[in-house]
């Protein structure tokens, strides 16, 4: 990135722009008060929940303007977009100087045009050059050393690929923006849940269309497992059998796979996540009639008529519930005789007190059992690989940028007419003033251990 | 082990008041007992952090721990202190020191010693009287993942070098607004904030990075727009732009110093005022 120069061409001008530092911070600046909104504001909430909470004219402003979804709306968007083609211009603009930079090795005739720091000289009739070498190597690692005409330079140069870190901070930033809107518009995420036993095809996207799948998923056995008596959950485990038919092949694919949280499950582009888990009736309960002394114990399914003992009435359970307002487990029951209109009321498994009689009979639940069913986040996002990629990215990045600073170091020999040798410590460091001071206090010290001058 | 932290809290304490009474009356070997104090309450902190960790290890393990080391590796892994409010504000106080000591050895005396001692026990007390929970309690599927060791402790580690930048800073606006003899130079507390600022910056990143990976293989997201994910790229994005500032508009000194300010109460609504708001980070408490 470079600072602005006023210029006077509108091209040149919308590119200084484009490529400034303060459209850079500005924008920076914008995104975060953007996120602080995006953080305190509830957000994808329904239009209600706004009108209630900041009344009429506030709640229609805040769902009016996007400000309810605010990352995918023009508030967030129109930065982030601005933010990607000011890093792009960055690059554009200050990638080849700073890859020229970097593959071009510190130079003898370079490292004579380093700024001076300090000035050495030793005795005449000591020939200083193997000690110089000596600490040289000692002190920097690794060193060049090189005769010139009446001269010799001893140069060192470290983190010289320095350059290109911000650039390559810059490019993972890219990536990872550009991943983002390639799953925003080529993938697809929803929800499918699924009992035991249970065979899907299909998926409900977010949207709430319904999506087809290639393959057949099959949900073979669900576990939840607790942490002691009505503890919090411990684990979920969904076993999966995945098929998908295939021409020419006998049975076709065939994956078995145990989905749990954190233990994803990938078939035929999607990923299958274990999102949560839910109840649901079996589809029978156990109903004891009693009529007189008579008792009869009966497996009633779910919502379909049944004819009683004797033929006087017929039933049907609407609902099962699995603890009706804390009084345990429930059916709901629509009782019919005759001509006259059904009754409904409900029986209680854990109070069979509270059950008059109805007509001829009287009725108790023996069992209503329920099962558990999974609910799985079915994801296929073709951003990810993008986005993981300018992860790897960041890393070498910002070693190279932050830890890897940049320090050329150089001493120059040269033997004066008299016969004496003289030295001058030459070095830069752009951007790590600190840890250079310290190593050229430390590389004098060393120097002039060996000159009495 | 609750001795234990508590025996931390009053060193942390102690070591505030000793610095500080040090750099008032100038006194070389009071820095060097603080300083030796501040090690002593590092070492009894981690001690209970390590406890905790073994207790917890035992309490997953039950009567029959697992016997392939691979296994075992992965429970001791697993049950790190680190999955509720409570072990996250015992391990915040924790970096504060561990940062302080190793990362800025020769800056951690005299006044922002005793700033960085003085929250760490603050953080403690808030662990122990704040009202917070401090039972055991078992892992829900979702923190079941090796990703929670490393995501939290480079997240803490973060924020524990982005509050050694805030001290900085702190004595800096104070420094500049009504000089001092005592305080430290303003030259070296505008480096020592932007070194602070780029550590955090750099692990603020990376804890992202590795949140972002482990949000994918948990929930199929790396990024769900969660408070506590909105909170801590407000974060990123105002260091983001105070090292922009620096490097490339050379913005120094105040300007900075407010800008380490401002990026601190971003992580301080991060960390606790998330808890507030709806959101999959909240701890439960």
């Amino acid at each position: 990135m470079s600072t602005t120069k006023r210029q006077t061409q509108p091209k040149s001008r919308l590119w200084g722009w484009l490529t400034s530092i303060r459209l850079t911070v500005h924008l920076l600046l914008i995104l975060a008060a953007v996120a602080i909104i995006g953080a305190v504001l509830p957000q994808e909430q329904p239009a209600e929940v706004y009108l209630s909470r900041f009344g009429e004219t506030w709640g229609t402003v805040i769902w009016r303007s996007g400000l309810a979804d605010i990352y995918f709306s023009i508030w967030f968007l129109a930065p982030v977009c601005l933010l990607a083609l000011n890093i792009l211009a960055c690059l554009i603009h200050g990638l080849p100087r700073a890859w020229r930079r970097s593959f071009t090795p510190l130079s003898g005739e370079a490292a004579l045009t380093l700024p001076q720091r300090a000035r050495l000289q030793w005795p005449r009739g000591t020939d200083p050059r193997e000690a110089v070498a000596g600490i040289w190597r000692r002190e920097l690692g690794r060193t060049r050393r090189q005769a010139l005409p009446g001269k010799e330079v001893f140069s060192h140069e470290t983190g010289r690929f320095r350059p290109l870190g911000p650039y390559l901070v810059h490019l993972a930033l890219l990536f990872i923006l550009a991943g983002g809107l390639i799953g925003k518009f080529w993938g697809i995420e929803g929800s499918l849940p699924l009992a035991q036993g249970e065979t899907a095809q299909s998926f409900q996207s977010v949207g709430g269309a319904e999506v087809p799948l290639d393959f057949q998923v099959r949900l073979d056995r669900f576990q939840v497992q607790f942490y002691g008596e009505g503890g919090i959950p411990k684990e979920f485990r969904s076993d999966l059998t995945f098929t998908k038919n295939i021409k020419n092949l006998q049975g076709g694919r065939e994956l078995r796979a145990t989905c749990r949280v954190n233990e994803p499950v990938s078939f035929g582009g999607f990923t299958f996540y274990q999102a949560s888990y839910g109840t649901q009736p079996e589809d029978q309960v156990r109903l004891q009639v009693i009529q007189g002394s008579h008792r009869e114990s009966l497996q009633v399914p779910l919502h379909q008529l049944l004819t009683l003992p004797g033929g006087e009435a017929q039933i049907m359970v609407i609902k099962v519930e699995g603890n009706l307002q804390g009084y345990g487990p429930a059916v709901q029951l629509a009782y019919k005789s005759g001509p006259e209109h059904p009754l409904i009321f409900w029986v209680l498994k854990d109070h069979p007190e509270m059950q008059e009689q109805i007509g001829p009979y009287r009725f108790a639940l023996e069992s209503a059992n329920f099962q558990f069913y999974s609910v799985f986040q079915v994801n296929r996002d073709p951003g990810v690989p993008c986005v993981y990629l300018g992860f790897l990215l960041l890393l070498p990045g910002f070693y190279l940028a932050f830890f890897r600073p940049h320090q050329c170091w150089a001493l120059v020999l040269e033997k004066s007419p008299k016969g004496d040798w003289q030295g001058r410590l030459l070095g830069s460091s752009p951007r790590a003033r600190e840890g250079f001071d310290l190593r050229q206090t430390r590389l004098l010290e060393e120097l002039k251990k060996g000159t009495p001058s | 082990m609750s001795q234990l932290l508590g025996m931390a809290m009053l060193l942390y304490l102690g070591v505030a008041i000793i610095l500080v009474m040090a750099e008032l009356w100038s006194s070389l070997w009071m820095q060097r007992a603080g300083r030796g104090l501040l090690w002593a309450g590092l070492a009894l902190h981690s001690g209970a952090l390590i406890g905790r960790w073994y207790a917890s290890y035992r309490m997953a393990a039950g009567p029959t721990p697992p016997m392939v080391f691979l296994e075992k590796l992965r429970l001791v892994i697993l049950q790190a202190p680190l999955s509720n409010y409570y072990d996250s504000l015992v391990f915040f106080s924790w970096c504060l020191p561990a940062m302080g000591l190793l990362a800025f050895r020769r800056h951690l005396q005299g006044w922002l010693g005793a700033i960085v001692a003085m929250l760490a026990c603050l953080l403690l007390a808030k662990a122990s009287f704040g009202g917070v929970n401090a039972n055991i309690q078992p892992l829900m599927p979702a923190l079941k993942s090796n990703w929670l060791l490393i995501h939290v402790v480079v997240c803490f580690l973060g924020y524990a070098a982005l509050t050694v930048a805030f001290g900085a800073a702190l004595l800096y606006l104070i420094q500049d607004y009504s000089p001092r003899e005592a305080l430290p130079a303003l030259p070296m507390l505008d480096r020592l904030i932007y070194r602070a600022a780029i550590l955090g910056f750099f692990l603020l990143t990376f804890g992202i990075l590795t949140g972002a990976v482990w949000a994918e293989t948990a929930w199929g997201k790396y990024w769900s727009w969660d408070p506590k994910e909105d909170a801590s790229l407000v974060t990123w994005l105002i260091y983001a732009a105070m090292i922009h500032a620096r490097l490339l508009k050379g913005w120094q000194g105040r300007r900075i110093a407010w800008l380490a300010v401002l990026g601190f109460l971003a992580i301080i609504f991060t960390y606790f005022g998330v808890n507030y708001l709806q959101s999959m980070h909240a701890y439960m408490t």
